[in-house]
């Protein structure tokens, strides 16, 4: 689980406009995490109890929901979301170094984010462009054939 | 339904197009080893242990999913089947901790039963335990997720049984666990420990908290919870002379695999260490122990005195909410025909009359008119006036599963946000005692909207022109003002009720004990009768009852008015049947009802009294005026479990067996026959109540016809309508309920004149607040504390999560009053004043507050005249004033 230090302001009318809009839609449970996600880039606690009344659904239901899928946050992340490639063909280029120094360089380990929410670390098990390993990808952006110069490079403090 | 036939294990089997492959085996005897089914949850699949294989395809198939087809030829222990069967126990038991032999499930443990059937003991899979901390500061579950199998049954008997969501599953792959929000233990969710979850889960990983190790019990026992009016069967299980354990009946279609806190847990005041051992006497201001030779004389002697003295309606019985119909039967006879008077009643008579009167007027039938099966099919359902998964847990689940699980809509109409509340899709939040303005006004827009069903009205009914006449009156803005609602409220759910093709009607407390719950009845039956909603399947009017008897002990007599079978005393025939049969006059005047008999202080009509299995110091209002009354007496014997409040003021004190110590029949609410079954014999020298009538009986020198409970219920079978055909057989699962067939249809038989609309013939709030008292007080009853706790008081699990004694204040008024949680206050109505500490709870309505039912002397607040009068059921409230008072006062 991530360490988040920092809890970002959620308002709570924004919240609350969100989820009214998907009153007694019991299906939408999916759609309407994504939305608030979508929102404050993660399902912030206090939004079970307001999504449970709303779809007239258990809240540890929808907790349950929630923890199911990799791909909805329960806590604050990363305005920056860096993904270090450990997949097999990165592995065998340098990929166990590459994360070594990415952790290194922002302070995080695996699933952290920093305490100025400007970054979240992760790992994934391909991303698919083996040819370019080893590989990482910040936010929509790859980067291949990293190497600790190009690593040094992007993650320098301005 | 289609019949299927299919071969299993070489036998040709046949069941039903629908049935699973799992259930036609189980109908054959085959046995298939499972985890995760259960037949009150649907079946998901999740453990995969009931693989079968289909030997035409070679495909392995779960059976509790596998739906059956035509011609399939099945093998449960095949090769294949067996070798996967086993690798899947394996695997579980890598993960399991070796445990089995401190574990308290003992050889209940199904994944013990499993693996030892299939030779599986220590095995090659390395193990890979899974931590997790044991939870158990709750006293009555513990939770040990290290021993979970993941089946998934706890998680859906919390939403598909009892409908509560505490837990559900959290996270995934290797750390899923069920859990509830935030992962918190159940005592910090909204757990309502019913144990459902603990019934059904088949290892260790739920266990029921005991202090000593229970292990596997020797035997077990079918009976029925003796706490509130739902009567769910229950199985108690024994070891030695003790019960330890109560459990859902398994397969019975009342219980489903549920009870609650009270009938799970709160069974064990029965081994309290202040059960009465003995007859007591009182020398002075002690008592003490006798024989039951020299406690009957004494009793027999004095009640015999009295008699002489002053004659014979100088004396009354009270009988009992909690006890059986065959033992107020007894004491309705008793007091008839051994003292001569009609002064019987019992505690639940206040809060019959209502439904015994609105119903009865306006359906011609006395009580609940459905079953709660059918309440559960029900597209609409209305609940008023009550804290149903308080008062009636079971019938709770029942509303919750219709709404949650069958798309049912519900009106919810209650002040306070209970628990319902957050099912509601309409909740209205009239102001207390305007309920009967509420109602009759949804009435009037049915009208004018002409939402009515016409052609059963015209064709079936009585009266609606006169009702109809009445409402046009009573404009839907009249309403609204005098409920202190707003008037689309009203209208949406009056439009709600008359739209749907079969809405249901719950009740409670706060009506049947409301000053004006004789209007609201008739209100609530006037709706179901314009939209057809009354005899109609899946429909109908459920009127709560609070005892496990609170039904039968009317039914079968224990009443001033009524012989049994609500025969009134002052009709001759009835008398005259009853006369012959008993071979005595019977008196003809009606008695007093326990109210009115006790409720005078020192004033009171009577010398003699003889109480058995209630305790009036506490349950009626002002105690002070019970404790004048009782200490003015003569002479009194109570017959009890403990030596309550009432039997402290006692001559003679007879101690009564418990409901697990005895034989006997109770009624629950909707009518259905419960019989208890003994489990352990009888307390110290406590013997049933029954007995002690018939012992007391024949010390009087008039001993009743009677050597066995078996002729007392032969001859209410034949004698009480009502009861024709209740028979006593030893297992009566309760779906096969035929009786209750008859009774409706009696119903029907008598309804000449019926149905028939009530008119009212009023339309402003039967009373108004009184300004000096600006708050409507209510008492609220817990899940742990039951009725005035006599019984659950001594149950040492339940005592342990009372509510806190503080007086709950909605946040509004205490902004008003500028309270803060914690401060002190003092209470006052027209009758007394107590002392309490604020707590500011949002849960409140402007104008409302409340007081745990547990709180002492609460009662003292109450009107004197509540349940006084025959014809005026106790109030559901009362008027107060607060004051901050500073806490040294
Ligand atoms: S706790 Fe028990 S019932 Fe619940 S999933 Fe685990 S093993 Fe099954
Ligand atoms: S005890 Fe009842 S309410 Fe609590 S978790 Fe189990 S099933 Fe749910
Ligand atoms: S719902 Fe009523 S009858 Fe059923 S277990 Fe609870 S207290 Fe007993
Ligand atoms: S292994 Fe890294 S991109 Fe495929
Ligand atoms: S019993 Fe069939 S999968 Fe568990």
């Amino acid at each position: 689980m991530n360490k988040a230090q920092k809890e970002p302001e959620i308002n709570p009318e924004v919240l609350l406009d969100i989820v009214t809009a998907y009153r007694r839609q019991k299906w939408s449970l999916i759609p309407l995490v994504q939305e608030i996600q979508a929102e404050f880039g993660y399902i912030p606690p206090q939004s079970i109890p307001l999504i449970a009344d709303a779809l007239k659904l258990f809240p540890s239901e929808v907790q349950g929901v929630i923890s199911f899928y990799e791909q909805l946050y329960t806590e604050p992340r990363g305005k920056n979301i860096v993904r270090v490639c450990r997949g097999t063909a990165c592995h065998v280029r340098g990929g166990k170094t590459v994360l070594k120094l990415v952790k290194q360089h922002l302070g995080l380990e695996e699933n952290q984010t920093s305490d100025d929410l400007e970054y979240t670390l992760e790992t994934v098990a391909c991303l698919g462009i083996c040819a370019l390993s080893p590989t990482m990808i910040i936010n929509k952006q790859v980067y291949g054939h990293m190497n600790p110069q190009k690593i040094k490079q992007l993650f320098k403090k301005e | 339904m289609q019949p299927v036939t299919i071969t299993i294990n070489q036998r040709v089997v046949s069941g039903h197009a629908g049935m699973t492959i799992l259930e036609i085996a189980r109908e054959s005897k085959i046995d298939i080893p499972t985890l995760c089914d259960d037949s009150s949850l649907e079946p998901v699949g999740a453990c995969r242990l009931c693989l079968v294989e289909n030997e035409q395809s070679g495909a392995l198939l779960a059976s509790c999913v596998t739906a059956v087809s035509p011609g399939m030829i099945i093998n449960t222990n095949s090769p294949r089947v067996l070798e996967h069967r086993k690798t899947i126990v394996k695997l579980l038991l890598a993960s399991h901790p070796d445990a089995c032999l401190v574990c308290d499930k003992g050889n209940r443990c199904r994944l013990r039963q499993i693996a030892s059937t299939m030779n599986i003991g220590f095995n090659e899979l390395e193990k890979i335990p899974q931590f997790a901390a044991i939870q158990e500061l709750n006293p009555f579950i513990t939770r040990d997720m290290a021993k979970c199998v993941l089946c998934g049954k706890c998680v859906r008997a919390c939403r598909e049984i009892v409908v509560e969501g505490a837990i559900d599953y959290y996270q995934r792959g290797f750390s899923a666990h069920p859990a509830t929000l935030n992962d918190t233990p159940l005592e910090r969710s909204p757990c309502t420990f019913c144990g459902a979850c603990l019934a059904l889960c088949p290892t260790g990983a739920l266990m029921e908290k005991e202090v000593p190790f229970q292990g596997t019990t020797g035997s077990s026992v079918r009976t029925a919870c003796a706490y509130c009016g739902c009567g769910c069967p229950i199985t108690l299980e024994i070891k030695g002379r003790r019960v330890v354990r109560a459990l859902p009946t398994k397969g019975d279609f009342f219980s489903n695999g549920a009870l609650c806190i009270r009938g799970g847990f709160g069974y064990d005041y029965i081994h309290s260490k202040e059960r009465l051992v003995a007859p007591l006497i009182k020398e002075g201001d002690h008592f003490k122990k006798v024989s039951w030779e020299v406690a009957l004389k004494a009793a027999s002697a004095g009640l015999n005195r009295v008699k002489s003295q002053f004659g014979p309606d100088a004396m009354a019985v009270f009988g009992s909410s909690k006890c059986t119909n065959e033992e107020n039967y007894l004491l309705q006879r008793f007091a008839r025909t051994v003292l001569k008077t009609n002064n019987i009643d019992n505690g639940s008579s206040p809060y019959n009359l209502a439904i015994r009167s609105g119903l009865g007027d306006t359906t011609g039938y006395l009580s609940t008119t459905n079953l709660l099966e059918a309440l559960e099919e029900a597209e609409l359902i209305l609940v008023i006036g009550t804290d149903l998964t308080v008062t009636a847990p079971r019938a709770a689940y029942a509303v919750k599963r219709a709404v949650r699980n069958k798309q049912a809509k519900l009106i919810l109409i209650e002040p306070r946000q209970t628990k319902l509340a957050s099912f509601a899709h309409w909740w209205l939040r009239p102001e207390p005692g305007s309920e009967a303005l509420l109602l009759n006004g949804m009435a009037s827009v049915i009208i004018e909207e002409k939402l009515f069903n016409a052609e059963y009205v015209s064709r079936l009914t009585e009266g609606f022109s006169a009702l109809a006449d009445a409402l046009k009156s009573f404009s839907l803005e009249a309403a609204a003002k005098d409920t202190h609602l707003p008037a689309d409220e009203i209208l949406s759910a009056a439009r709600a009720y008359a739209g749907a093709s079969k809405s249901a009607i719950v009740l409670g407390p706060g009506i049947t004990c409301a000053a004006s719950g004789i209007e609201s009845i008739k209100a609530l039956s006037n709706l179901a009768l314009l939209t057809d909603n009354i005899w109609c399947s899946s429909c109908g009017i459920y009127s709560i009852q609070k005892d496990n008897n609170g039904m039968g002990a009317c039914e079968i007599g224990s009443l001033p008015d009524f012989l049994p079978g609500y025969q009134p005393v002052a009709d001759l025939t009835a008398r005259n049947k009853f006369e012959r049969l008993w071979q005595s006059e019977l008196p003809a005047n009606p008695g007093l009802s326990m109210a009115e008999a006790l409720s005078r202080g020192k004033e009171i009509p009577l010398k003699a009294l003889y109480v058995v299995g209630e305790n009036p110091v506490l349950s009626l209002p002002q105690p002070r005026q019970t404790r004048e009354a009782l200490s003015s007496l003569d002479f009194l014997v109570v017959q009890d479990l403990f030596l309550t409040e009432t039997a402290a003021f006692a001559d003679v004190v007879f101690p009564a067996a418990s409901f697990a110590e005895k034989e006997g029949s109770f009624t629950n609410f909707e009518g259905r026959i419960n019989w208890l079954k003994q489990a352990i014999p009888p307390y110290g020298e406590s013997l049933p109540d029954w007995e002690i009538v018939l012992r007391l009986a024949k010390e009087m020198g008039d001993q009743l016809p009677y050597s066995t409970l078996e002729q007392v219920i032969t001859e209410i079978e034949e004698f009480v309508p009502l009861y024709e055909g209740y028979d006593h057989q030893e297992e009566r699962p309760s779906e096969k309920w035929s009786h209750w067939e008859e009774r409706r249809n009696l119903a029907f038989q008598s309804l000449a004149g019926f149905p028939r609309f009530s008119i009212p013939d009023c339309f402003s709030p039967p009373h108004k607040k009184p300004e000096e008292y600006p708050f409507c007080l209510v008492l609220e009853e817990t899940l742990p504390f039951f009725g005035n706790g006599t019984r659950s008081g001594k149950a040492r699990r339940l005592k342990t999560i009372y509510p806190p004694l503080l007086l709950k204040i909605g946040t509004d008024d205490a902004a008003k009053l500028a309270l803060a949680t914690g401060n002190a206050v003092r209470i006052s109505s027209p009758f007394s004043q107590l002392n309490a500490t604020v707590d500011i709870c949002a849960t409140l309505p402007p104008g409302m507050i409340a007081l745990p039912a547990s709180f002492p002397d609460a009662m003292d607040l109450f009107s004197p005249d509540m349940g006084k009068e025959k014809n005026l059921p106790p109030a559901s409230f009362c008027y107060a004033q607060l004051e901050r008072v500073s806490l040294d006062e």
